[in-house]
C-alpha cells in the first residue's frame, strides 16, 4: 500500500516535471529574436544574391504556410501537446524541411547515446571503485597518488582535453581518424570498425573528465563513511578490510553516486557539444546547437523533450530503487 | 626470444604496410590520387537526399557543383552567361513577353537518356503547378505558359515584359533555382516534394557513388559517359578527378589539421591567420595568390556598414557622410585584414574585377572631383584616390612583396577609399541637426547613441570592418553600442527594420546589367519599420534611384541603355551614399598541390575560386593530377 502511494505520488510528479519544462521549451524558442521564415529567406541571399521583390514576397507566404505557423500560439501548443509529448512526432524539422524532426533526431540519438552512455557507465565504474579505494585507504601513498591524478584532471574541461587527445593521438602519431568519419561503404566489419576508431577519441576525453569527478566525490563520500563508528565497530568484529570496504564504506557511499548517475544517464541524450564538435562526432548535442542558431522550433522541441523525459525518468527510476539499495530507507 | 623477435618485426611491417595503403586510400576507400576531396560548407541534416525540389536538400553539398542541369551558366571572371542546357541566350519578341529558348543538342541523362526540351518544359510546368516547392507561387506570377516546339526548342510566354529571363532563371553568382529534371523519372511521381532521389539521374558531369549516412561526406564518380554530360558537350574536356568526395571538416582546428596532413585538397575559407600558419606547416597550401596577399578581392558581396534608413539621423545622407569621414580607412583596412582587399568604396556595387573595368574605372575622374557640401560654404572631397599607392608603400615597408606598377596596385586595392576627414565629419554632423556638447553628441536634445550590430557566427570580413569602424566612431567621438547578433537574430531583425549600422553584406553581382542586383532598392517596396517588406531592408528612399530601376526593368540586359542607366545609378548612389562599402568580398579559399594541381589562381586565372558555386564543374576539368 505505502508503495502504491509512494508510485503514484513520485509519478505524479514525474508528469508534472514533464509538462513544466515542455512547456517552457515550447514557449521560450518562440521568444527568440529569430524567425525560421527570415532565416531560410536569408540562407537563400546569402548563397545568391538580391532576391527579386516580387519572388520574396511569395516565398515568404509559401514557407509561413508550410511551417504551419499560421496559427495561434495556444493553437500550435496544444497541437504540440498532443502530437509531441504523447507520440513523440515534433512536425517536420523546419530547416530540413519537409523531414520529421524525429527522422533526423533518430539518426543521430543512437551515436549520442553509445558515445555519452558508454562513456558515462565506464567512467562511474572506474571512478568509484579508484575513488573508494583513495577514500577507505586514504593514508596510503597509491590512493594519495590516485587523487592528485583525479584533481589534476577534473578541473580541466572536457573539451580541451579532447583538443589535445586530438592533436597528440590523431595529428601528430595518427593513430586515430582526426574527424569521426564512418565507413558505411565496406558492410558491417568495415562500419563497424570505423564507428570504434571513430569513437575512441571522443569516448576517451569524456571518460578522463568524468572519471575524475567520480574518483574525487566518491573519494570525500568513503573517507567520511570511513570514519563512522560502525565502520569502527566493524573492525573490532575482525571483519576483514574488503569486506568493510565493499559492504560498509562502499554500499553506503554509493546512494549519493547513484542519484548523480541517474542525472548524467539522463543528460547523456543532451550529447557532449564540444566534443561532438572537436571530433565532427554525429550527435545530438551539435543537432541541438544546429536548430537553435537557425530557430528549428521542432527540433529544438524534439530533442530537449527527448532530454527532459529521460531525465525526469531516469531520477524515477533511481527514486524507485533506493530501498533496494539501501534497506534504512522506506516507501514513504 | 627469436621467435618474439620474428614476430614484432612482422607486426611492425604489416603495419607499416598497413599505414602506407592508408595513407593512399581515402578514408572511404578510393585511390587518394584518383579523389579530390573538397571542404563543403556544412554537414546536411538530410543524408540521401539529392532532389534539388526537395526542401532541405543540402545543394552545395557537391550536388548542383557536379551534378545539376542549369539553363546558363556564368563565366566568373568575365561576368558573362553561357547557355549550358540552352543553346545560347534566349530570343525575345519586341515587348519581351514571348521567349525562344533553344536546347543544346548531345547532352544525356546518365541513364542514357537523351536530355531535351521535354525535360525543361516539364521542369518548368513542374514547379509553377507545385505549391511545395518554394519558387512555385513567383513562377505562376511569372509565367502564363511554358510550351514544347519541337524535341529542342521551347516556348515561354510571361505575364509581363520580362526582358531578363536568363540572368533570373540562370546561374549569375551562386546558382539558380532551376534545375533540370530528367522528365522520365521525376513524371512518374506523386509528389516530387517528398522524393529524396537518393540514387540521382542527372546530366552534370558526376553521379553519386555513395554517401555518408550521417552526412558527413558523399562521393561522386565521373560518369564514364562523361562526353554526354553538360560539361562534356559544353567543353569537351574530360573532369579529371575520377572521384570527388565532398566532406565536411569540422571545426576550425580540425580544418586546419586535416589540410596540413593533405587529408583534403580545398578549403571554403579561412581567415588570414589560419592560412598562414597552414602555409607555415604545408608548403603545398596556397590561396588566389601564392603570397601576400593571399586571398581574391573577387567575391561579389562586398562587406562595409550598412544603414537603417527608415528613421533620422540615419535617412539623412550628410549624417552618412559625416560616418564616411570619420572612419580611416587605413586603420579600417588593417584591423579587418592587415590591408589585404581591395577598397570597393561604392554604396551598391562591388568592385570586383569585372565591375572594376566595367564602372568604376570609368567613373575614377568623376570620383576624384567630387565634393561633398559641409553646410558651412565649405566643401570637402568625398574620395582618397592615393589610397592604393599608400598602402602598397606601407605594406612593402614592412617586408611584404608588392608591386609598384600602378595598375597592378589598382587591381590589389582599388581605385579608391572614402577620404578621411574628422573635421568635415563634424561639420556634416552638425549640418544633419546634431549638436555638440561638452564633446558629447546630441540629436533632437537627446544624448545620441548609435546601435550598431554585426553578425557573430559568420564572415570574419564584415564583422571585423564593423568593430573597427566601431572603435573608430567612438575615438571619433560619438557614443556606440556594439551588438554581436546570431544570423539567425540578424535576419529578423534585418527584415524588420530592427537596426540603426549592420556590418554585413546587402548586395552582391558580377553582371554588366544591374537591374537584379539593385531591384530590391526600389522605394517603392519600402514598408514601415516593424514590418517585413521584400526589398532592401535599409529602407533606401531615393526618388531618381527608383525611376532608373523602373526604366531598367522595361529595357533588355543587351540594350546599351542599361549600362547608362546602370552608371547613372551608381552616380546617384554614390551621391546619397545609403552604404559604405569597405572591401569586396576578400576570400582565402587554400588549396593542396600534394595531390593536385592547375587550380584556379591570380596567375592561372581561369576562374575564381568558388568551389561552392554551381560553376565548379568546369573548373574540374581543369584541375590535374601531380602523379599519373
Amino acid at each position: 500500500m505505502k508503495f502504491r502511494k509512494y508510485f503514484g505520488l513520485r509519478l505524479v510528479t514525474w508528469a508534472l516535471t514533464i509538462l513544466i519544462g515542455v512547456t517552457f521549451i515550447f514557449f521560450i524558442p518562440r521568444m527568440f529574436p529569430t524567425d525560421p521564415v527570415e532565416n531560410m529567406i536569408g540562407q537563400i541571399q546569402n548563397r545568391s544574391g538580391q532576391m527579386d521583390p516580387t519572388e520574396m514576397a511569395a516565398l515568404r507566404r509559401s514557407l509561413r504556410l508550410q511551417f504551419g505557423l499560421e496559427g495561434s500560439l495556444w493553437e500550435q501548443y496544444v497541437n504540440y501537446l498532443q502530437k509531441g509529448l504523447l507520440r513523440f512526432d515534433f512536425g517536420p524539422s523546419l530547416m530540413s524541411f519537409p523531414t520529421p524532426a524525429g527522422e533526423i533526431i533518430g539518426t543521430y540519438l543512437p551515436y549520442t547515446l553509445l558515445l555519452s552512455l558508454t562513456s558515462t557507465l565506464l567512467a562511474w565504474v572506474v571512478g568509484n571503485i579508484i575513488g573508494l579505494l583513495a577514500g577507505f585507504r586514504k593514508d596510503k601513498r597509491s590512493s594519495k597518488v590516485l587523487e592528485a591524478i583525479a584533481i589534476c584532471i577534473y578541473p580541466i574541461p572536457y573539451f580541451l582535453v579532447a583538443l589535445i587527445l586530438q592533436i597528440v593521438f590523431a595529428f601528430i602519431l595518427g593513430w586515430f581518424p582526426l574527424q569521426s568519419t564512418i565507413n558505411s561503404m565496406g558492410g558491417l566489419g568495415a562500419y563497424l570498425s570505423s564507428l570504434l576508431r571513430a569513437s575512441a577519441l571522443p569516448a576517451a576525453s569524456l571518460l578522463l573528465v568524468g572519471t575524475g569527478w567520480w574518483i574525487i566525490s566518491m573519494k570525500s563520500l568513503s573517507a567520511a563513511t570511513a570514519e563512522e563508528d560502525f565502520v569502527q565497530y566493524a573492525r573490532f568484529r575482525g571483519l576483514s578490510e574488503g569486506r568493510i570496504g565493499t559492504g560498509y564504506v562502499m554500499r553506503n557511499s554509493i546512494l549519493t553516486q547513484i542519484t548523480a548517475l541517474a542525472m548524467s544517464l539522463g543528460g547523456a541524450f543532451n550529447g557532449a557539444i564540444m566534443t561532438e564538435i572537436i571530433f565532427s562526432y554525429p550527435g545530438v548535442g551539435t543537432l541541438i546547437q544546429k536548430a537553435i542558431l537557425q530557430s528549428d522550433y521542432n527540433m529544438i522541441l524534439g530533442c530537449i523533450t527527448i532530454s527532459i523525459v529521460a531525465i525526469a525518468t531516469a531520477t524515477l527510476i533511481a527514486d524507485l530503487i533506493y530501498p533496494f539499495i539501501d534497506p534504512r530507507i522506506r516507501y514513504s | 626470444m627469436r621467435k618474439l623477435v620474428s614476430l614484432l618485426l612482422v607486426l611492425a611491417m604489416m603495419l607499416g604496410v598497413s599505414a602506407a595503403f592508408a595513407a593512399e586510400t581515402t578514408i572511404v576507400g578510393t585511390p587518394r590520387n584518383e579523389t579530390l576531396i573538397v571542404e563543403t560548407q556544412i554537414p546536411t541534416d538530410t543524408p540521401g537526399q539529392f532532389n534539388s525540389y526537395m526542401q532541405g536538400t543540402s545543394m552545395g553539398f557537391g550536388i548542383h557543383q557536379l551534378m545539376s542541369a542549369m539553363m546558363w551558366e556564368m563565366d566568373t571572371i568575365k561576368g558573362e552567361q553561357f547557355g549550358e542546357v540552352a543553346e545560347g541566350m534566349p530570343e525575345s519578341n519586341a515587348d519581351f513577353t514571348e521567349h525562344i529558348v533553344k536546347i543544346r543538342k548531345g547532352i544525356k541523362w546518365s541513364d542514357g537518356v537523351d536530355l531535351t526540351a521535354k525535360d525543361v518544359v516539364f521542369t518548368m510546368n513542374m514547379i509553377r503547378d507545385t505549391k511545395g516547392i518554394n519558387a512555385s507561387a513567383y513562377y505562376n506570377v511569372v509565367f502564363k505558359s511554358i510550351e514544347l516546339v519541337d524535341d529542342y526548342t521551347v516556348k515561354i510566354v510571361t505575364n509581363e515584359p520580362f526582358p531578363r529571363l536568363a540572368l533570373r532563371f540562370g546561374v549569375t553568382i551562386w546558382g539558380n533555382d532551376l534545375r533540370i529534371v530528367p522528365e522520365h523519372i521525376y513524371s512518374k511521381l506523386d509528389d516530387v516534394t517528398t522524393f529524396k532521389d537518393s540514387a540521382p539521374v542527372v546530366a552534370g558531369p558526376y553521379t553519386v557513388k555513395a554517401y555518408d549516412e550521417l552526412g558527413v561526406w558523399v562521393l561522386y564518380e565521373r560518369r564514364e559517359d562523361w562526353q554526354n554530360s553538360t560539361v562534356g558537350v559544353v567543353t569537351g574536356k574530360m573532369p579529371q578527378a575520377k572521384y570527388v568526395l565532398f566532406k565536411a571538416l569540422g571545426d576550425d582546428s580540425t580544418r586546419q589539421m586535416l589540410m596540413i596532413s593533405n587529408q583534403v585538397d580545398i578549403m571554403v575559407e579561412v581567415t588570414p591567420e589560419v592560412l598562414e600558419v597552414m602555409k607555415e606547416q604545408n608548403p603545398n597550401i596556397a590561396a588566389w595568390y601564392k603570397d601576400f596577399p593571399y586571398a581574391t578581392s573577387d567575391d561579389p558581396c562586398s562587406k562595409g556598414i550598412s544603414f537603417m534608413m527608415g528613421k533620422a539621423p540615419y535617412n539623412n545622407k550628410d549624417f552618412r557622410w559625416a560616418i564616411s569621414f570619420a572612419l580611416n580607412f587605413d586603420e579600417t583596412t588593417m584591423d579587418i585584414f592587415d590591408g589585404v582587399g581591395r577598397a570597393s568604396a561604392l554604396p551598391i556595387l562591388t568592385a570586383t574585377t569585372a565591375m572594376q573595368e566595367l564602372y568604376l574605372k570609368p567613373l575614377k575622374e568623376y570620383m576624384a572631383n567630387l565634393e561633398i557640401d559641409l553646410g558651412d560654404g565649405t566643401k570637402a572631397k568625398a574620395y582618397d584616390m592615393d589610397y592604393a599607392k599608400r598602402i602598397g608603400d606601407k605594406l612593402r615597408a614592412e617586408g611584404r612583396d608588392i608591386p609598384t606598377d600602378e595598375a597592378a596596385l589598382e587591381d590589389m586595392f582599388g581605385i579608391a577609399c572614402y577620404a578621411y576627414n574628422p573635421e568635415a565629419a563634424e561639420k556634416l554632423l552638425v549640418k544633419a541637426g546634431l549638436e555638440k556638447k561638452d564633446g558629447k553628441w546630441f540629436f533632437e536634445g537627446q544624448p545620441f547613441k548609435i546601435n550598431m550590430s554585426y553578425l557573430a557566427n559568420t564572415e570574419h570580413q564584415a564583422g571585423r570592418g564593423l568593430i573597427s569602424a566601431y572603435n573608430q566612431l567612438l575615438k571619433f567621438g560619438l557614443d556606440c553600442n556594439l551588438v554581436s547578433e546570431s544570423s539567425a537574430t540578424w535576419d529578423s531583425n534585418a527584415a524588420l527594420g530592427n537596426y540603426e549600422i549592420g556590418g554585413y553584406w546587402p548586395t552582391g553581382g558580377i553582371t554588366k546589367d544591374l537591374y537584379s542586383v539593385i531591384n530590391g532598392y526600389d522605394a517603392d517596396l519600402i514598408v514601415p519599420i516593424g514590418e517585413r517588406g521584400s526589398g532592401q531592408a535599409s529602407r533606401w528612399n531615393n526618388e531618381r534611384a527608383t525611376e532608373i530601376i523602373h526604366e531598367l526593368a522595361k529595357i533588355s540586359p543587351e540594350d546599351p541603355k542599361s549600362y547608362e542607366l546602370g552608371m547613372e545609378f551608381v552616380k546617384v548612389a554614390i551621391e546619397d551614399i545609403p552604404f559604405i562599402g569597405f572591401h569586396s568580398g576578400v576570400k582565402f579559399v587554400p588549396t593542396n598541390t600534394t595531390y593536385w594541381t592547375n587550380y584556379p589562381s591570380a596567375e592561372n586565372a581561369y576562374n575564381g575560386p568558388w568551389w561552392w558555386w554551381s560553376c565548379f564543374k568546369y573548373i574540374t576539368t581543369e584541375i590535374s593530377p601531380v602523379s599519373k
